[in-house]
């Protein structure tokens, strides 16, 4: 059986699934509690973060694994780290990945390191849930879509669901990984509804969907991204190019096999990312067509990123950093050759 | 107006299909609805339907074929005898599609990033100069796998590159490869069966250019359109130049016996060569806008066409030969010239430059060789002239020269005849070979 739940709702109901099936999962960040808690001071209905996914744990689980943690990214991810360490499956809230920087150290330094330097004696099952990308109209510092950051740290996994349903089985999934898992939450998306099967179920991390089959072109996106390539390929069948859609679903570990038979299907890949031009996704994906698909590509790869700028403030042109379907378009247009 | 039959999509998971019969054969006729293609998809056989009435026009496949669904296996078209390019007709569905294309491209776009100006593409026969072809590494594998010269493949993708649909295009024209001398196979595309009739096609074109004409002949004959050295699928042997005496010699070897012979422009002067030197392999001659001596105009255009060869994108290069080829009656009609313009393209991109020079080397060798033989011409005769014709002026002097010849000139008409005037050609074409059958 499934509902329609919007994808904040979806995160919801894996974070209350995976703490009611395990106690050693917790949750702590700026505003998971939103004042929870607090019957005493007059306030009964938490509101649960920015976009309201942890409403109503505090409820249900108590103060002891729902914490509100002061404004120091360093410090309730460095505590997250130790939690793990020490036995916990802590799931911290870094409100947008924009912080990362300020948080950077026990992410890059301690998780990613621990398991290697200690020969394996050490874990850390550590999630950090993080709200990325561009679209509503939140300016340059709370607008990047930074996860090519954790991808290029060994030790780290990062995931981007596009849909509510991937994003309740990619969580849980994340949840109960012993190795730290980055859980990308796209800002536009969060409001979106999907279908969402009831109960508890995984979605495998390293393992992409493909969401809309063609031979012509294979477009591959990731978390908002994926919703531009499909808006896009069902343009293009109109004019007759049919195109694989594939989501990555997980940006590290990728799932190359998926991106290569595609491509050995329709010698064309492009590649649409909402991050900045360069050392990113796009990149990455060109790179592994180029290197392990070489003789399958029929024309060159094209990638459809951000450009190499800040996120606006102004709305148009914040609309227009944005990849549009219409890029994509005109990208697969010059790959058949029709606007040369 | 022709209707493509095309590899159906039948499931989620369908991607290619095999085809297993044409149970119509080319050139009958189809009610729509009538089982017009058997194929193979997933171990189970599916009989597909004409999508409309008419007479199957061309199959671009055969039983065995592996194609990707949406790929265009046939035609069929309204009447047995309309001008059908089947060439044309696969680009002229993607020519719907661009269209479509510059729509969306023209409407606002929710980024403000529009398309730019784009510098016209550099032509695929510039780097063919410089000894590798512009090909795409799939294109490349395909090449290696079917034993295929990528320079002898016309590039179709951005900026002529070579792709991997011209490769498997090229592969399935060069099963027509006919050996015409030691180390030299010519592409001879076949249609119909009966008494051979040859084409011959003029300079830095292949047998396309006789597309219009190919059905209605091939009603009752076979059909041998004999590309020359250095066109299309044809070897290209590295000679100085390509001379028409050899060219008729390797037109003689195409047929088995006696065959009607059609040349158009320089095709003609191989047509009359032929007849001159194997008169007994000559069973009816047709000269389409023929000279014995070439004209300055002729030769300075020839020149140009060499150079613009080497630099141009073949588009660019059809559209420079326009003014030269069509009326201004026929230039006036802004979607022939447009469908010509594009069926042109691929037409020329089948020559590359060195085979131009060859050829063109090859005409002036050769003119003013025959002006005193016309005389000696025994086999009936036919010489179809244009009334507006600017290359070949001279045509019509030259059926008062042979004798035993009849004269078709087309009122106003350019040098393309078989294009420009593709009814009146055919019928004449068709008149003069049945009464000499």
């Amino acid at each position: 059986m499934s509902r329609t739940l919007s994808f904040t709702d979806a995160i919801n109901e894996a974070l209350v699934i995976a703490m009611r099936a395990d106690e050693d999962v917790i949750v702590l960040g700026e505003d998971v509690a939103g004042g929870g808690g607090r019957q005493d001071q007059g306030i009964e209905d938490p509101w649960g973060g920015p976009f309201g996914a942890t409403k109503g744990l505090i409820g249900e689980f108590g103060a002891k694994r729902v914490r509100d943690t002061p404004i120091s990214e360093i410090g309730f991810v460095g505590a997250a780290v130790g939690a793990a360490a020490t036995g916990l499956r802590p799931v911290a809230e870094l409100m947008f990945v924009d912080f990362l920087g300020v948080a950077l150290d026990p992410l890059l330094n301690q998780a990613a390191k621990m398991r290697y330097m200690f020969g394996g004696k050490a874990r850390v099952p550590l999630t950090v849930r993080t709200n990325v990308g561009a679209g509503n109209r939140c300016a340059a510092q709370h607008s990047q879509a930074l996860y090519g950051f954790t991808v290029a740290i060994p030790g780290l996994k990062t995931v981007i669901p596009s849909s509510p349903a991937d994003a309740k089985g990619l969580l849980l999934s994340a949840i109960r990984d012993d190795s730290p898992v980055v859980f990308c939450e796209t800002k536009t998306l969060m409001n979106v509804e999907g279908e969402v099967p009831e109960g508890d179920y995984e979605i495998p991390i390293g393992e992409a969907a493909l969401l809309r089959e063609g031979s012509d072109v294979t477009l591959v996106g990731m978390g908002g991204t994926v919703h531009t390539a499909v808006a896009a390929a069902e343009a293009l069948a109109a004019e007759g190019v049919h195109a694989d859609v594939i989501d990555l679903r997980t940006l590290y570990p990728m799932d190359e096999a998926a991106v290569l038979a595609s491509l050995e299907k329709t010698g064309r890949v492009v590649v649409v990312d909402e991050a900045n031009p360069h050392c990113g996704m796009a990149s990455e994906v060109a790179s592994l067509c180029v290197d392990k698909g070489f003789d399958d590509l029929d024309g060159p790869v094209k990638k459809v990123t951000a450009p190499h700028t800040p996120v606006p403030f102004s709305p148009p042109l914040e609309d227009a950093y944005m990849p549009s379907a219409d890029d994509v378009i005109l990208a697969v247009h010059e790959q058949l050759g029709w606007n040369t | 107006m022709a209707t493509p039959i095309a590899m159906p999509k039948l499931g989620i998971t369908m991607e290619e299909g095999t085809i297993v019969d044409w149970p119509v054969g080319v050139g009958e006729t189809v009610e729509k609805g009538d089982i017009v293609l058997v194929i193979e998809s997933e171990k189970a056989e599916v009989e597909i339907e004409a999508a409309a009435s008419g007479v199957v026009r061309h199959y671009y496949a055969e039983p065995g074929d592996v194609l990707p669904c949406g790929s265009v296996l046939g035609a069929i078209t309204e009447t047995a005898d309309e001008p059908f390019d089947a060439t044309a007709f696969e680009q002229e569905e993607t020519a719907k599609a661009q269209e479509a294309a510059e729509t969306l491209a023209a409407r606002p776009s929710s980024a403000v990033r529009a398309p730019s100006l784009r510098v016209p593409a550099r032509s695929p026969t510039s780097s063919l100069r410089k000894g590798r072809a512009p090909a795409t590494p799939a294109a490349r594998v395909r090449a290696r796998a079917l034993e295929i010269d990528l320079s002898r493949v016309g590039g179709t993708g951005p900026a002529g590159r070579v792709t991997r649909r011209d490769v498997e295009e090229f592969s399935k024209r060069r099963k027509d490869r006919v050996t015409v001398a030691e180390g030299v196979a010519l592409d001879v595309p076949r249609h119909g069966e009966g008494v051979p009739v040859l084409l011959l096609p003029g300079l830095g074109t292949d047998v396309s250019a006789f597309a219009p004409q190919i059905p209605a002949l091939a009603e009752k004959h076979l059909v041998l359109g004999v590309n020359p050295r250095g066109v299309a699928g044809s070897d290209a042997p590295d000679d100085d130049h390509y001379d028409v005496a050899t060219a008729a010699a390797d037109a003689v070897a195409v047929a088995a016996g006696p065959a009607h012979v059609i040349g158009a422009s320089l095709g003609a002067a191989v047509a009359l060569e032929m007849a001159l030197a194997h008169p007994e392999r000559v069973r009816s001659l047709t000269l389409i806008t023929p000279f014995v001596e070439a004209g300055p105009r002729l030769a300075v255009v020839a020149d140009a066409w060499c150079r613009l060869a080497a630099s141009l994108t073949a588009e660019d290069l059809a559209r420079s030969l326009l003014p030269w080829f069509f009326s201004p009656g026929f230039l006036s009609d802004d979607a022939a010239r447009e469908r010509t313009a594009r069926g042109l393209s691929t037409t020329v991109a089948r020559v590359p430059p060195e085979t131009l020079r060859r050829a063109v080397a090859g005409l002036h060798a050769w003119s003013g060789t025959r002006v005193a033989d016309l005389s000696n011409v025994a086999v009936p005769t036919l010489v179809v002239a244009g009334g507006g014709d600017l290359l070949t002026p001279g045509a019509s002097s030259i059926a008062d020269a042979i004798p035993n010849s009849t004269l078709v000139v087309v009122d106003d008409a350019g040098h393309a005849l078989t294009i420009e005037s593709s009814d009146a050609v055919t019928q004449a074409l068709i008149e003069h070979v049945t009464a000499h059958s």
